[in-house]
């Protein structure tokens, strides 16, 4: 399917070598939604968070250390980036690349907390984003040698062979993965039940990145595809 | 045209290898119970990963192999960091779950008075680091590297103190210089294509010594911080 189909009117493109990148209103909105939700995650102030016992009036108020909380901020932020990169990319590799990095910081987000359950969970998520990174950099081979080029520009003009929609299949369970999203989910979805932090925004980046990374993630397969 | 008929028939047969390896990497997962064990069979899929990768055999495939090799190793670090983590958490919590048995190499106290022990690291060394340096290169490297290590390692076990360079970083600035010096007379004069070849060799032969000595010697000092 050709991109403005997909994306509406095409702005421009900007010529870097072999990789193009494209400029639609689609690409363009997302790569700045994803930048402003990078400045808040960079500006907020964290939240405390407080545990309450049964029974009894002793509530506790839990925070994050200073350490602790610029590590997790600096994460945040380089995820907010890496996503972001994802949204404005015109090459698929590239893409594949940015999608196993978000992955990466999504661990590296609640690697410090002290938690076990929630050190559970990202233990979990990271071994399910480990064995996807076979569907996920295999579909993208898969597609290159199949159709011997990466950018989707070239990409969408070419009709789908067999390969093609078996890589494109297999792209879809590594993304599946990788985001932790539908058939996934149950590895993540304790991770962000951890304390204190700026729990608001940091935490919503495991979250939206991964949101947003499937809705480009479907622009690129229909492109590949049809 | 330029591939000869033998290896492109190849391609159908090293992605079907890698797809099997990943499912009997995977079904191994499904099967083992312990944590440990699990994360190093993830790593048997991931490297599946790289077979289906690298079945493609081009040179773009080349550049995918290396990030892909580089998220890789970048996921078991950090799951393995998690796994690290969630155990000493268990620990502090439950501290006598810290006593179980273990086993040191040497049950008992052993100490040997042989003059071979004092002579022959640093004459193992000077010879590693003597042909790392005749090797030249990434190989290179790493065996002058390993030479580095040796001397720092047999130093530390007798209880000397080890006199290291603090310098090794600013080699490590100097042999990136030699390599980009390298690589730019290969561009702009290309008939100098021996002297940049030796620039870009000695340059890397270098900074990968300083790299393997570097982790040498921050392994040192993790075993003295415990």
């Amino acid at each position: 399917m050709d991109f403005v189909t997909l994306g509406g009117n095409l702005l421009g493109t900007i010529q870097l070598g072999d990789i193009v990148l494209y400029l639609t209103p689609f690409s363009l909105f997302l790569f700045a939604v994803l930048l402003g939700f990078t400045v808040l995650i960079g500006l907020s102030k964290p939240e405390t968070q407080v545990e309450a016992t049964m029974h009894y009036l002793n509530n506790t108020e839990v925070k994050v250390g200073q350490k602790e909380l610029k590590q997790r901020r600096f994460l945040a932020v380089i995820c907010g980036i890496a996503s972001a990169g994802a949204m404005i990319t015109g090459d698929l590799f590239n893409f594949t690349l940015f999608m196993a990095l978000v992955g990466i910081l999504n661990i590296g987000i609640v690697s410090a907390v002290k938690q076990t359950s929630v050190l559970n969970s990202a233990f979990n998520y990271g071994l399910i984003a480990m064995m996807c990174s076979l569907p996920l950099f295999g579909g993208a081979a898969i597609i290159l040698a199949a159709t011997g080029t990466l950018s989707l520009a070239v990409l969408s003009q070419m009709p789908a062979s067999p390969m093609v929609v078996f890589g494109a299949v297999m792209m879809l369970i590594g993304i599946l993965g990788e985001s932790g999203v539908a058939p996934f989910f149950a590895s993540k979805a304790e991770m962000f039940r951890t304390a204190g932090s700026p729990y608001i925004v940091i935490i919503v980046i495991i979250h939206l990145s991964s949101l947003f990374i499937i809705v480009r993630a479907v622009e690129i397969l229909l492109l590949v595809l049809w | 045209m330029y591939v000869p008929q033998e290896f492109i028939s190849m391609y159908l047969p090293a992605i079907y290898a890698g797809l099997i390896v990943g499912f009997i990497g995977t079904m191994a997962i499904a099967i083992n119970r312990r944590e440990l064990h699990i994360l190093i069979l993830t790593d048997i899929v991931g490297l599946a990963m790289i077979f289906v990768v690298s079945a493609v055999g081009t040179d773009l495939a080349e550049a995918l192999i290396l990030p892909g090799l580089v998220v890789e190793l970048a996921e078991t670090l950090a799951i393995s960091e998690i796994l690290i983590t969630r155990e000493m958490r268990k620990i502090e919590q439950d501290p006598r779950a810290n006593l179980t048995k273990s086993s040191s190499i040497f049950p008992q106290a052993f100490s040997l008075n042989m003059e071979i022990m004092t002579t022959a690291p640093n004459f193992i060394a000077l010879v590693l680091i003597g042909y790392g340096i005749f090797l030249t290169g990434f190989t290179g490297g790493a065996v002058a590297g390993g030479g580095i290590v040796l001397y720092a390692l047999s130093k530390k076990a007798r209880g000397l103190p080890v006199l290291m360079l603090d310098g090794i970083a600013g080699v490590s600035g100097i042999a990136w210089c030699l390599w980009i010096i390298g690589f730019l007379l290969f561009f702009v004069t290309p008939q100098y294509w021996l002297l940049s070849l030796f620039l870009a060799a000695c340059g890397l032969l270098l900074k990968v010594a300083s790299k393997v000595g570097l982790i040498g010697l921050l392994m040192r000092e993790d075993i003295d911080n415990e």
